[in-house]
């Protein structure tokens, strides 16, 4: 019985030598190692601290992740500097809490509509970026080897892991700018690797307390076909594509908010399309870290752009959006 | 309530837990169950590499193997139920590559199934054409900033399938987005 709840999985495995990777040992290296890492993330039990700096700014967080005997994936982040927040991860329900303002933001993501998000499936990462293993460092007392991922264009940051060299894991990760400058890191600066499933320790210490906090949800509507806004770019990005289509709900907006997602394989920008707010919004560009994000006012709509990516991709997508088909119109 | 989604949300105590899973393991069903929901999610993941040809493949094969016409004894049925264990594997493999297919744009064209490219397009839903009745909006928990959007955004970005929910703390960081220089 048991050899044949294996069977699908070897036979994947033998699948998974057909898949052609990029030319070049180096790539070849870059690219297995990131596929190690991704599946390193998820099967690992692991917690520690660690660090997220962005400009001159630095939060100190603590991480715990768990896999149960089942396979459940749970995750607990919570801040240790400054207003208390923490975000748990229970499979497929994502929960902030924000004991500050007493809210709850619930985030129910929906397996079937995820799109494959993952780095080794996408021939977009060794075409837009040039993948090099390229020395090995010391993190958090771990070893660990840095791959480094330099955009092929200006249209995209470049990219650098430090994957401890047994587990896989990703120890420091990096977004770095055309001057070679760092505009985000996450670093761990103390890590456990193992440990025992325990249910308590992925659990908020503000879950009996937030019983009577205001909750928002967002939640993407589920339907069996993709979502058509109508909204399509004028002019392609080069590298990027289309990644899935949605009608959502955004926790705290009101009405539906169409969401659509591009990629190159490792940066994702999401255009958000709703209904021109009572108050006419300004248009501004802001960032947090190295996500940039852009709003602007398109005939009767609100337009927020926002991704992983330099501001002048994520305005450039903005200001190619067009309203191809209404979709009000009867076809 | 859904027993085997309860296991993995490990919502099952130890004794529940080990009663499903010996119920798993009795019946082919729900192993197909429990190996489709693991399919799914090891690629989304990414562990697993599908090949297109992979089920047509696996089917060639299935149908050159001779058919055992022997009495039945225990090791025929060994046999019927590795067979059809793989029959179910294949079936889940389908829908799995059929999800990977419809919905990753990365895939070479030459690979897509022309069905999913030249399907017919779906009519707008035409709840989300109205235009939402203008609501005051309540005070967005995070005064008002756009970390909304940008924990919509997370779940769909690769550094979400890399980092976990490392990159969430975007999300939460008191600190308020800056005003590009």
């Amino acid at each position: 019985m048991r050899r044949a709840a294996v069977w699908p999985f070897v036979v994947l495995g033998l699948a998974a030598t057909n898949v052609p990777l990029a030319s070049g040992d180096d790539t070849h290296g870059g690219v297995a190692l990131l596929t190690k890492m991704v599946g390193a993330s998820h099967h690992f039990n692991y917690s520690g601290t660690f660090v997220y700096q962005h400009g001159l700014r630095s939060q100190t967080s603590r991480i715990v992740h768990y896999v149960n005997s089942a396979g459940g994936e749970f995750e607990k982040l919570e801040t240790l500097d400054g207003p208390a927040r923490e975000v748990i991860r229970n499979n497929d329900q994502l929960t902030c809490y924000l004991p500050d303002t007493r809210t709850v933001i619930i985030e129910q993501r929906d397996t079937r509509q995820l799109p494959l998000l993952l780095p080794e499936r996408m021939g977009g990462i060794t075409e837009n970026y040039i993948v090099q293993k390229a020395r090995t460092d010391r993190v958090a007392g771990y070893e660990c080897d840095v791959i480094a991922l330099e955009p092929k264009d200006k249209l995209r940051y470049g990219r650098d892991f430090c994957i401890e060299t047994r587990s896989g894991l990703p120890l420091r990760s990096r977004i770095i700018n055309e001057r070679n400058e760092a505009v985000e890191s996450f670093a761990f600066t103390q890590l456990t690797i193992g440990g025992k499933f325990n249910r308590d320790k992925v659990k908020s210490k503000f879950a009996a307390r937030s019983r009577n906090w205001r909750i928002d949800r967002s939640a993407l509507n589920v339907m069996e076909t993709p979502a058509v806004s109508g909204w399509v770019l004028g002019s392609q990005l080069p590298g990027f594509r289309k990644l899935t289509e949605v009608k959502r709900s955004i926790a705290g907006h009101a009405g539906t908010v169409s969401h659509i997602v591009y990629s190159d394989g490792l940066a994702a920008v999401s255009v958000f399309i709703e209904a021109m707010p009572k108050q006419r919004p300004a248009q501004k560009l802001v960032h947090q870290g190295a996500v940039n994000i852009y709003t602007r006012m398109r005939d009767d709509y609100m337009v927020t752009v926002l991704g992983e990516a330099p501001a002048a991709t994520v305005m450039q997508i903005a200001n190619s959006l067009q309203l191809k088909s209404d979709p009000a119109a009867p076809r | 309530m859904d027993r085997i989604s309860a296991l993995i949300d490990g919502e099952l105590d130890e004794r529940q837990a080990r009663e499903e899973f010996s119920r798993i393991k009795q019946n082919d069903e729900l192993r197909e169950r429990w190996d489709t929901f693991h399919l799914i999610r090891d690629t989304m993941r990414g562990e697993c590499h599908l090949s297109t040809r992979l089920g047509v493949r696996l089917s060639e094969s299935l149908a050159q193997e001779p058919t055992v016409l022997a009495p039945h004894r225990n090791a025929a049925k060994h046999a019927r139920t590795y067979v059809l264990s793989i029959a179910a594997s294949v079936a889940a493999v389908g829908v799995v590559a059929w999800v990977a297919l419809s919905t990753n744009p990365f895939n070479p064209p030459g690979n897509m199934p022309q069905q999913v490219a030249k399907g017919p397009v779906p009519a707008a839903i035409p709840v989300s054409t109205v235009h939402p009745p203008v609501v005051v909006v309540p005070n967005l928990p995070s005064g008002g900033n756009m970390n909304e959007y940008l924990l919509a955004h997370q779940e769909f970005s690769p550094s979400t399938a890399i980092q976990g929910v490392v990159p969430y703390i975007r999300t939460v960081s008191t600190d308020q987005p800056l005003q590009n220089r």
